[in-house]
């Protein structure tokens, strides 16, 4: 093995032959001054190795002109960087601890939103995939009705395709057993339109689209799998679904992805009927996405749907008109909403302490790079070229940061663990997280980075001292850069605080906000009824009754109600304001919001602890005969009644020749809108005994010591008596309030823990500095205490050479923080982007931790002894 | 005056290999020759030669073969090539015009 080295080291860098040509030169030149010039042995000697100059710079010209001559180079170096760790393990420990967790958090959280911010769709030029529709109050994404869409979509000059699909719903499937799997009806153009054609088989034909036609199916890898263990002889065959025949026409590929990100086994054609879709009255609901014509934007895209939104317009209601929006997005930002400004905000943050981390270990390579001076100048003086030195630095820094990427890599994967058995997290889709090849890569370009800055910046601030003037032991301006790297790890780290006091106070009043109901002990059962087809409306009036009459029986519970939505949720029905006639009164302007509202049971405010205003609650006898009370919120009232008392008004809720209503009750506002929005005005109906307010569903309150197991056991076997393939959800209240929170707490948590970490970086940053001001100008000090200087003398001298720089460092981060403020408005609650407290109190908090700091030093700086301090030259 | 040869960068190759035209020799052999011939107005910081030896024999404009001389020596004996030779003509063009034009500059009155 050694042999083979060998030989390839002399193939690649012939050294030992120019050794010998150059040898041999030298003794034949020697040869030659004695027998020429008769000239002793010595002087010849001495004679040919003057005229023959360096042989050590003969060699590298040589060794130059070999590409080999790097590598050679690069294994010396390292070489030298570890012979040179061994002797200072402190340093060499901090460096690789900082940059570990450096690079590590960073490429955690790179991992984290790459696939929320860039990583590419799953579908071929993703980016031109657009999400299009209407944005209202009826849901919180986009949508579209079946008369619109068709007429869009024959109208429309922004895309190049437009597809559609229906909500997803879960289907009956029976193959060679039953079950229940996801299943979505999407137009015939939906695979072709994303661009992901099936794996086999093959894609839907318009015919099959049409209404009526014979069904066939599209069904997901996964489902491939399971129902026919991934057999070929799957093409072609029929299944019932939902009681209907659809025969098997193709198998979706592996990583086929819907792209509202909604789970997926079947799909199935959504045959619209555009007859009936355009009938009066229809409400096809769908969503609808589009690809953009090459080289159109999105705003343009938007331009040229606005006028078919406006005509539109014109068939909604005119009270509704102005609560509905054109949103034409990209999927990408359709799919990551409320996770896109935390993402930036996470990934600015982290990049922010990777860039403090770096200046840190600077500041540390720095001051071993003054320690050895000496040494630079050395080898400078024995030919080492600048280039060299340069490169060595290098490589030193290299060897620092690579394992530092690849223990990166490893920290970046604990990261992710560590953030997915935190449930707050959920918002960022954790799911979706791999450490891939793009993890890498960035892991390894921020090591390069890292060396390229860390092994760069010191090498060049110390190359410019010429070679032997090292001796001095004060280092004039030099020190200006060091000090500077610290105003901007001040600047950084202020930035860093203040971000995290605006999360944490953001959180703090979220959570101390009032709902306007006390859901503690409050548990909630959802009962979804859409199985089963109730085809007169009695028997679904029979079905809500009868669930009623069985669930107030439960034991254990203080209070029961039922209501058809609960807050926090908004009302699964809305209303215009403008459309509530008061009597004698006039009506509210057109552009009055809508308003929300429920149909409750008698004892639904007590249950749910919401006060009573003013007035009553329903009563048992209201429920039957005809309805003749309501009760209004705080919020509604205000609004129909400005000035007077509503109690014993009387409105009517559909306009003109609708039934008058007495206001019986005002309710205090309660938040049905989201933690972080105004709540909408809302009114209350008494849920009559005919049950034709209701739909499928229907939710129960139980204000109870039970706990949820116990009466979700209960509840599902009541329900079942009723209605077997019913389904019940249980919700506690108290955590789908604390859910709603979840972002905030995140980001707060996170932001703190990046907060405290910038903190300490800073702390130990300047820590570093001072002490290293103190131990260079340790003459200076003695020289000034032999002078009369007192203790304090010297400590405020040392102080002051620094505390400029931490006054700019605060003045810049001010700065940053002013511009951060407008970025992260929309994710801040109760505390406004211009408060200054926040500010003030991170200002205050770096004081505290660059008073800690430079403590130990400044102390060592008042006990410098005079006599000692002038010894050491 | 003696001048350094290394300041004559790309004269050195000149040199070289008008040297070798006469006939093959070994580096000590070139640096001797120069020195002689230039009658001591060039004196060539002899380890110089060498990188140049060997950008040379790398664009195989010379070739270089280890022989032993008379002193029982081992040492690497140089010979210049038929691409060689032509460089060698196109140089001594070059340099010739210029110094010509260099010297009628510094005679004009």
């Amino acid at each position: 093995m050694k042999r083979l080295l060998r030989w390839l080291r002399q193939r690649l860098l012939p050294q030992e032959d120019w050794r010998e040509e150059m040898e041999s030169h030298l003794a034949m030149r020697q040869e030659w001054s004695e027998r020429v010039n008769g000239a002793s042995k010595g002087a010849a000697s001495s004679d040919a190795h003057r005229r023959f100059g360096s042989r050590v710079r003969a060699m590298e010209s040589l060794r130059e002109q070999y590409w080999a001559h790097a590598v050679q180079d690069f294994v010396q170096d390292i070489r030298y960087a570890l012979r040179g760790w061994r002797r200072q393990p402190a340093v060499v420990l901090a460096v690789s601890g900082t940059l570990v967790l450096g690079i590590g958090s960073a490429t955690g959280i790179f991992s984290i939103v790459d696939p929320l911010l860039f990583r590419p769709l799953p579908y071929p030029h993703g980016e031109q995939l657009a999400s299009v529709g209407f944005m209202g109050p009826v849901d919180t994404h986009e949508f579209m009705f079946g008369n619109f869409y068709l007429n869009w979509k024959r109208d429309q000059t922004a895309f190049s395709a437009m597809t559609a699909m229906r909500p997803s719903t879960q289907c009956e499937v029976v193959t060679n057993q039953t079950m229940q799997t996801p299943c979505t009806r999407v137009e015939w153009n939906f695979l072709r339109t994303l661009g992901t054609p099936p794996a086999m088989g093959r894609d839907f034909t318009p015919a099959e689209d049409r209404p009526n036609a014979p069904l066939s199916v599209l069904i997901s890898y996964r489902f491939w799998q399971s129902a026919f263990g991934g057999q070929r002889d799957a093409l072609g065959q029929v299944l019932e679904v939902d009681g209907h025949k659809a025969r098997v026409i193709g198998i979706l590929s592996r990583n086929f992805t819907m792209p509202q990100l909604g789970d997926l086994d079947l799909l199935l054609p959504a045959q619209i009927d555009p007859v009936a879709a355009r009938a009066p009255g229809a409400t096809v609901f769908l969503r609808a996405f589009a690809r953009l014509k090459p080289g159109v934007t999105f705003e343009q895209a938007r331009q040229r749907i606005w006028p078919l939104f406006r005509q539109s317009l014109k068939e909604v209601p005119a009270e509704l008109r102005s609560e509905v929006h054109l949103m034409v997005q990209s999927l990408r930002d359709r799919q990551i909403q409320e996770a896109k400004k935390a993402s930036w905000l996470l990934l600015a943050a982290v990049m922010l302490l990777l860039a403090m981390a770096c200046v840190n270990v600077i500041n540390l390579l720095l001051a071993r790079s003054e320690a050895r001076r000496e040494e630079f100048a050395m080898r400078t003086a024995l030919g080492a070229g600048r280039g060299r030195l340069l490169r060595q630095a290098l490589t030193e820094s290299l060897l620092f940061a690579l394992p530092g990427g690849v223990v990166g890599v490893g920290t970046a994967a604990l990261l992710v663990w560590a953030l997915k058995q935190q449930a707050t997290a959920g918002f960022l889709r954790l799911e979706s997280v791999q450490i891939n090849t793009r993890v890498f890569l960035f892991a390894l370009a921020a090591s390069v980075l890292c060396a390229l800055l860390t092994g760069l910046l010191p090498a060049l601030t110390h190359l410019r001292a010429q070679a032997l003037r090292g001796w001095r032991t004060v280092a004039g301006g030099r020190n200006w850069f060091r000090h500077s790297l610290i105003a901007l790890q001040i600047a950084f780290s202020l930035l860093l605080s203040t971000g995290a006091i605006l999360f944490m106070s953001t959180l703090i009043h979220l959570e101390s906000e009032a709902t306007g109901f006390r859901p503690e002990q409050l548990v909630a059962a959802t009962v979804n009824a859409s199985r089963t087809p109730y085809s007169t409306n009695e028997k679904l009036a029979a079905f809500h009754n009868e669930l009623e009459r069985r669930l107030r029986e439960i034991p254990g519970t203080r209070r029961f109600a039922m209501s058809d939505s609960i807050p926090p949720a908004g009302g699964v029905h809305v209303r215009p304001v403008s459309n509530i006639l008061v009597a004698n009164h006039q009506r509210v302007a057109e552009n009055g919001g809508l308003a929300a509202f429920r149909y409750v049971t008698p004892g639904y405010f007590g249950t749910m602890g919401i006060a009573l205003r003013s007035g009553r609650d329903f009563r048992e006898s209201e429920r039957t005969g005809t309805e003749s009370s309501i009760v209004l919120s705080d919020l509604l009232a205000k609004k129909l009644f400005p000035n007077e008392n509503p109690l014993g008004q009387s409105v009517a809720l559909e306009g003109a020749g609708s039934p008058w209503l007495t206001v019986i009750g005002v309710a205090a506002n309660v938040k049905n809108n989201g933690l972080e929005t105004p709540e909408s005005p809302e009114y209350y109906r008494v849920r009559m005994k005919t049950g034709m307010q209701l739909g499928h569903s229907d939710t129960a309150v139980f204000r109870t010591h039970l706990t949820t197991a116990q009466l979700e056991r209960w509840v599902a076997r009541q329900v079942a008596a009723i209605d077997p393939a019913a389904t019940v959800k249980m919700a506690v209240l108290a955590e789908t309030l604390r859910t709603l929170n979840d972002r905030p707490r995140f980001l707060a948590m996170v932001m703190g823990v990046f907060a405290a970490a910038s903190l300490l970086l800073a702390g130990v940053g300047l820590f570093g500095v001072i002490s290293y001001l103190v131990t260079s100008r340790t003459r200076e000090l003695g020289v000034r205490a032999a002078l009369g200087a007192t203790r304090k003398n010297l400590v405020v001298l040392v102080q002051s050479r620094i505390m400029g720089w931490v006054a700019l460092g605060m003045a810049v981060g001010m700065l940053g923080v002013l511009g951060m403020q407008r970025l992260v408005s929309s994710l801040l609650f109760g505390v406004s982007a211009a408060d200054p407290r926040p500010l003030l109190a991170a200002v205050g908090t770096m004081m505290i931790v660059a008073a800690l700091a430079s403590w130990y030093p400044s102390l060592r700086a008042a006990r410098v002894d005079p006599a000692l301090s002038l010894r050491t030259e | 005056m003696a001048k350094r040869a290394d300041t004559l960068a790309g004269s050195l190759e000149l040199l070289i290999l008008k040297t070798l035209a006469r006939a093959p020799n070994h580096g000590f052999g070139i640096a001797l020759h120069i020195e002689d011939a230039s009658d001591g107005l060039l004196l060539l910081e002899e380890g110089s030669l060498y990188p140049a030896l060997h950008r040379l024999e790398r664009e195989k404009l010379i070739s270089g073969s280890w022989q032993t001389t008379e002193n029982a020596r081992r040492a690497k004996v140089y010979k210049l090539t038929e691409a060689g030779s032509e460089r060698l003509r196109e140089i001594e063009k070059q340099w010739t015009g210029t110094a010509r034009g260099v010297q009628k500059v510094l005679s004009f009155a």
